[in-house]
């Protein structure tokens, strides 16, 4: 069985080779695995690789093919990318809005000031709102030329992460 | 004349609400938490024996608004109020406030703070004090002609800072004349712009600079301690990092040197309280005079490890009006602290702040380790206050012994759901730098290729998370699927079925 996971930017193809008992051979990208995993309690794996032990633990989405993965040295948000999902993705694929339009910000926090009006113009690299979070203030810039089409949130909002802010439409 | 304290209201939140809280139950008084809109599930609010609401999340309108708390301690009927760091434990104005309404403010008289919060005036009255200072101009300087003449007489390279600054804004260094002018100019406005103020004054620049501070201790009847010094070298931004006494860079004779200008310095201005004297030494054990903090450090708890006081008892005995308990010749230094600063950020990704929701923690135990911290698994760490979650203080016999016992006691420390320092401060306990002991305050900026590596093992954890995700995923869709040669008939099984049947009609 070869299914294709996402982890943050990345996608990984996972192939399991085998399985016996705890045993575990398993093959990431061109990376082969032998493991022995136990799930020693709900959600929670203990992983010996090369003599070392690890432990993993998986949260629960709201999502059955998403996940949230502690490996307690780093935090990961897992999707299993199945044919089901890939054939959503291709579906939805024709109205997605390329990367550069949306400006999202990367960490909850609290919208300072917005540098810009409603059909404004802007350039890529123009600062179009300051977001602070933890008294630290940050700039987010257009990440490309265009007209200011929608602003999705006022001064002195708080937002979460990868909240839309703004929207930028290409020039006429 | 000695005042007993019963019930102190703190000024604050966070871990150093709950570190002055703790002293408090200690002394047998009773504690009074304040809280904001988005405070009310803190750890300090659930420690204290009482709390109160202030305002919304917004410090101007809560722990900053020097109406509601006054208020809330007379509601209380709090005789004392300890402000911590940060917030209100600098204000001159609020320290006055509390005397003028008959409550003890646990810290030093508004016109010390005065004094020691405007640079140059702190400047002028250490020069009085016989305590030596950095090269450089006494006051204000109007002009730029006068400024360019300064600069020729102390030489390059200088530094520019704001009369009203901190945390490294309205600084600029120069070490080129024809930088000077567009220098000033930037620095003026960013003083303006950052505290309202736009004066500047000029001090030599030292090279290779070690930000050593000695913690002293004043009574209200004229003594004066100091209870050794710490080494705070390691900053980013000019905000500490790790800290660590006794520094490695000390020599005993240097030690009771700058500890006799120290406190010289608090006698400069009958300081009375708990504060720190801050000194940049270079190379050649040549000191001067920083700046003074009228207040408790956040790095404070080394300097209780290694000489054994209580900082937070101190304070409020001092406040009592008690004399010191102690002497110079009591105060001698054991072992080795080191303290790392925990904040809730993304060191990968330019040191952004990471609020948020807690979901795991595990907090390092075992010999020679104490956390202060506040936050819990569930808690939501907000988006208003200040980074830094945790402080993480090791204690060993040994300078070499307590590094290995800081990395051990980072590896032990797990916190979920929001990015931390944690990899970060580990870096450091492996750097060659720290741990030889020969590092300034440029360290950070010198080691940025080996702090801010890319983590070679992190391929690894992503590789074991997408197993465990797999896993995890692959078996629950086979426990779904119907079993074919379950669900075929058997035989057996439906013969035993019958016999039960049989049986239980029977009885």
């Amino acid at each position: 069985m070869a299914i294709e996971i996402k982890l943050g930017d990345r996608l990984a193809k996972v192939e399991l080779l085998a399985e016996d008992g705890t045993q575990v051979k398993i093959m990431v990208d061109n990376k082969e695995y032998d493991l022995d995993m136990q799930q020693v309690e709900n959600g929670v794996y203990s992983v010996m690789y090369k003599g070392r032990s690890f432990n993993v633990e998986l949260i629960d989405t709201d999502s059955p093919k998403k996940y949230s993965v502690n490996t307690f040295y780093h935090s990961y948000d897992a999707e299993i990318i199945d044919a089901e999902t890939k054939y959503l993705q291709a579906r939805k694929g024709g109205e997605m809005d390329d990367e550069q339009s949306t400006i999202s910000s990367p960490m909850p926090g609290k919208v300072v000031k917005i540098q810009v009006g409603l059909g404004e113009e802007v350039k890529k690299g123009d600062t179009v709102i300051i977001i602070s979070a933890m008294k630290m203030e940050s700039e987010y810039k257009a990440g490309k030329d265009g007209t200011i089409s929608e602003i999705f949130v006022n001064e002195e909002d708080t937002v979460d992460g990868n909240q839309p802010l703004v929207f930028i439409d290409d020039l006429d | 004349m000695i005042k007993k304290i019963s019930k102190v209201l703190v000024a604050n939140r966070g871990e150093i609400a709950l570190r002055v809280m703790r002293s408090c139950r200690e002394l047998g008084i009773l504690s009074v938490a304040v809280y904001s809109d988005v405070d009310r599930t803190s750890m300090h609010v659930r420690y204290a024996d009482q709390a109160f609401h202030i305002g919304p999340a917004a410090s101007a309108e809560s722990y900053l608004n020097m109406d509601k708390i006054i208020e809330v301690a007379k509601r209380s009927k709090a005789d004392a109020i300890h402000p911590g760091y940060g917030f209100l434990s600098e204000n001159a104005e609020f320290s006055k406030r509390c005397h003028q309404e008959g409550i003890i403010f646990i810290g030093p008289t508004p016109e010390v703070i005065s004094t020691m919060g405007d640079k140059i005036t702190a400047r002028q009255t250490m020069i009085a004090g016989g305590v030596p200072v950095v090269p450089g101009t006494k006051e204000n300087l109007e002009d730029e002609t006068t400024i360019l003449k300064v600069v020729k007489e102390v030489g390059l390279p200088v530094m520019i800072k704001a009369s009203a600054g901190g945390g490294g804004k309205g600084m600029r260094m120069v070490d080129k004349e024809k930088d000077i002018l567009s220098s000033l100019r930037a620095a003026k406005s960013e003083a303006m712009s950052s505290f309202g103020d736009d004066s500047v004054y000029v001090e030599k620049y030292i090279s290779s600079p070690h930000h050593i501070e000695f913690q002293i201790l004043g009574d209200q009847h004229g003594n004066v301690i100091h209870l050794c010094e710490r080494e705070c070298s390691v900053q980013r931004r000019h905000q500490k990092v790790v800290e660590e006494t006794p520094s490695p860079l000390m020599t005993p004779e240097l030690r009771e040197k700058m500890g006799q200008s120290a406190v010289e310095a608090a006698k400069a201005v009958n300081y009375h309280g708990a504060g720190t004297i801050e000194f940049l030494v270079d190379n050649d054990h040549n000191y001067y005079f920083l700046e003074m903090n009228t207040r408790l450090q956040v790095e404070h708890p080394i300097t209780e490890r290694v000489t054994g006081y209580d900082l937070v008892k101190a304070q409020i005995q001092i406040a009592e009006g008690q004399a010191l308990e102690i002497k110079q010749e009591d105060v001698f230094q054991f072992g080795h602290a080191i303290e790392c600063r925990i904040y809730a950020e993304d060191t990968e990704n330019n040191f952004m702040p990471s609020p948020g929701l807690i979901t795991h923690i595990t907090e390092p135990m075992g010999l020679g380790v104490r956390t202060d911290g506040y936050v819990y698994e569930g808690y939501e760490i907000p988006i208003h206050y200040d980074p830094m979650i945790s402080k993480l203080i090791v204690w060993a016999r040994t300078r070499s012994e307590a590094i290995e016992r800081m990395r051990r006691a980072l590896y032990e420390y797990k916190i979920t759901g929001v990015k931390t320092s944690i990899q970060f401060l580990e870096r450091i306990m492996d750097c060659p730098d720290f741990r030889n002991g020969t590092y300034d305050t440029h360290f950070i900026q010198d080691n940025e290729e080996f702090l801010l590596a890319p983590d070679e093992a992190k391929e690894s954890f992503e590789d074991l998370a997408i197993v465990t995700a797999f896993l995890d995923y692959h078996h629950k869709l086979k426990n779904a699927q119907v079993n074919p040669k379950s669900a075929a008939h058997n035989k057996w099984k439906e013969f035993g079925r019958r016999r039960g049947m049989f049986r239980a009609s029977e009885n």
